[in-house]
């Protein structure tokens, strides 16, 4: 295993606020990682060190064993950062941008490339257009076209879907799984859970400028021992709330539903009490948890429950 | 790895003369209007009259003020408009996130307002030849003093665009600061001829010794020794220079 990324102590305050408190993480070379946490988390911020947007107050970043502040140049040319925020040069048009964008990191005749950025993103038809005749989805095409153009080993996306169309997100996620499996290190920070659910190999969780927990996608999700278990009846009587008073039980008398949350080992018993209901189990459906399940148990943005 | 540090290097000098060069109906033309306009009121009132204590014609004496007035304005205008806009607009990142060392981005954003500067300069001084015939004593003086003096300005444009956090402050810098400095300057009249204490207070003007030092490249002749106003537009040059680059370094106002 190559380290791609490696976070050591990293703190950042704004005044009082302290946006990052000794952040430690390592990402793997090749790896697709998510990073995860509600708004004001400070995952833009720890971005931002490390592409050199924000200035850090102590520890150290090494981007494939170079290190962020001492080897700046070499660092930035082994990153292509998407921003969050939608910026666009208004003198230029789409393919003049990634032109100049590409000298910026060194590359001169990049034609071949950016046509290869421009289809696989849908934006080969506006080309030739100014950024201000873009749309706000095409501006945020244009703005990750241009962390791509120089081939960047490490891609970190921030939020690149936000307020973007479904066609986008396919064809975007197509070409980044594409990349991730040629050998691209892929960092993803996304609102879209079910996004970080589908793509990440590991996911990353920041809150309140701490990483509270990192693991393999699977490890998460099953570190939640809680399954749900869904009944269809025939009819739904006064005690089933006695049967299952020890557990959390939600009745839908009219939809002739209820709910319980179990545990693994419960699983059995549970199973036994519904067997001796007097009714017809006319469905049941087990669910297990989700990692939006493992975020809100996290961040603590469920209300404390679990 | 020196070849790619040339090419990010020439790709932000490049980027910035092609940004001017895409309004250059506002950033070429209308600088020269405005200054072919001066030529014209100029030659037409102050004909057949003589600059005082210089024994030349006044139009003579007067271009390389116009023109050095427009070279400062417009390397000032260049940087300045580009930062801020990029600020404004926020593809300003596009710079931080790019592998520019500090003195490259310094010097690339220096460059392109020298481009603009001699760009407006040259063609002023071309206009300028149907009114006074386009002689000039020291040609090669001349060069290099615009050279160095659009530098400062491009170096100042650049410290007013990162200092400013909107449109506002930018025109602050220019109207309460350069154009105040540059008309009291000696452009269009000697220093040597103001009354009093006047004449001494035009010495704490540094733009005074842009204009002298350029007068001297243009007609032979000047208010100051040339080479003192050399060395203290050049002293000038290297500190804004040394201050940019620092500026860019820590990130002022554009890293947080």
């Amino acid at each position: 295993m190559t380290v791609a990324i490696k976070i050591d102590s990293i703190n950042k305050s704004y005044g009082e606020l302290q946006a990052l408190d000794d952040i430690n993480l390592e990402i793997r070379k090749g790896e697709f990682f998510g990073l995860l946490g509600p708004n004001g988390a400070g995952k833009s911020t720890l971005i931002g060190i490390l592409g050199g947007l924000v200035n850090k107050d102590s520890g150290s970043i090494t981007v494939l064993g170079k290190d962020t502040v001492k080897d700046y140049r070499e660092t930035k040319l082994s990153l292509g950062i998407v921003p969050q925020e939608i910026a666009f040069d208004p003198y230029f048009n789409v393919r003049e941008t990634l032109k100049i964008q590409s000298g910026y990191f060194g590359i001169r005749d990049n034609d071949e490339k950016i046509d290869e950025i421009l289809d696989a993103l849908g934006l080969t038809d506006k080309a030739e257009k100014g950024p201000r005749e873009l749309s706000g989805g095409m501006k945020r095409r244009l703005l990750i076209a241009k962390a791509l153009v120089h081939d960047p080993e490490i891609i970190v996306l921030d939020e690149p879907t936000a307020g973007v169309d479904v066609e986008l997100r396919n064809s975007l996620w197509e070409y980044v799984i594409k990349l991730n499996k040629e050998g691209k290190t892929i960092i993803l920070t996304t609102h879209y859970l079910e996004e970080a659910e589908t793509l990440c190999d590991r996911i990353g969780i920041m809150n309140k400028g701490k990483v509270v927990k990192v693991d393999t996608k699977d490890n998460l999700i099953n570190s939640i021992d809680r399954k749900l278990l869904k009944v269809k009846v025939d009819k739904t009587s006064d005690d089933l709330g006695e049967v299952f008073a020890s557990y959390k039980l939600d009745v839908d008398d009219k939809n002739k539903e209820f709910e319980i949350e179990v545990s693994k080992n419960q699983l059995d018993k549970v199973l036994s009490l519904i067997n001796s209901l007097d009714t017809t189990i006319l469905d049941m459906n087990i669910s297990s948890p989700r990692l939006e399940d493992v975020f809100l148990k996290l961040t603590q943005l469920g209300g404390g429950q679990d | 790895m020196v070849k790619i540090r040339s090419i990010i290097f020439y790709s932000l000098i490049k980027r910035e003369i092609l940004r001017f060069s895409k309004v250059a109906v506002q950033t070429v033309f209308a600088p020269l209007i405005s200054t072919s306009l001066y030529l014209i009121i100029f030659a037409y009132s102050f004909q057949n009259r003589e600059a005082v204590g210089y024994n030349i014609p006044y139009i003579d004496f007067i271009v390389p003020g116009l023109i050095i007035m427009s070279l400062i304005q417009n390397s000032f205008a260049n940087t300045s408009s580009s930062l801020i806009v990029a600020k404004y607009q926020g593809n300003i990142v596009d710079l931080l996130l790019a592998p520019f060392s500090h003195i490259q981005l310094s010097l690339g954003f220096m460059i392109g307002g020298i481009a603009r500067g001699m760009l407006v300069g040259f063609v002023i001084y071309l206009v300028s030849i149907f009114f006074y015939g386009g002689s000039v004593a020291y040609p090669f003086l001349a060069i290099i003093f615009a050279l160095i003096i659009s530098g400062i300005f491009s170096l100042l444009g650049i410290i007013a665009g990162l200092w400013a956090e909107k449109f506002d402050h930018v025109s602050i810098f220019s109207n309460f600061f350069i154009t105040p400095l540059t008309f009291l300057s000696g452009v269009f009249y000697s220093v040597r001829g103001l009354p009093g204490i006047w004449s001494e207070v035009s010495l704490f003007n540094p733009v005074f010794y842009m204009v002298d030092m350029v007068r001297y490249a243009f007609v032979g002749q000047s208010d100051i020794s040339p080479w003192l106003s050399l060395i203290i537009v050049g002293a000038s040059f290297l500190a804004l220079l040394y201050l940019v680059t620092h500026l860019f370094k820590i990130g002022y106002k554009v890293k947080s």
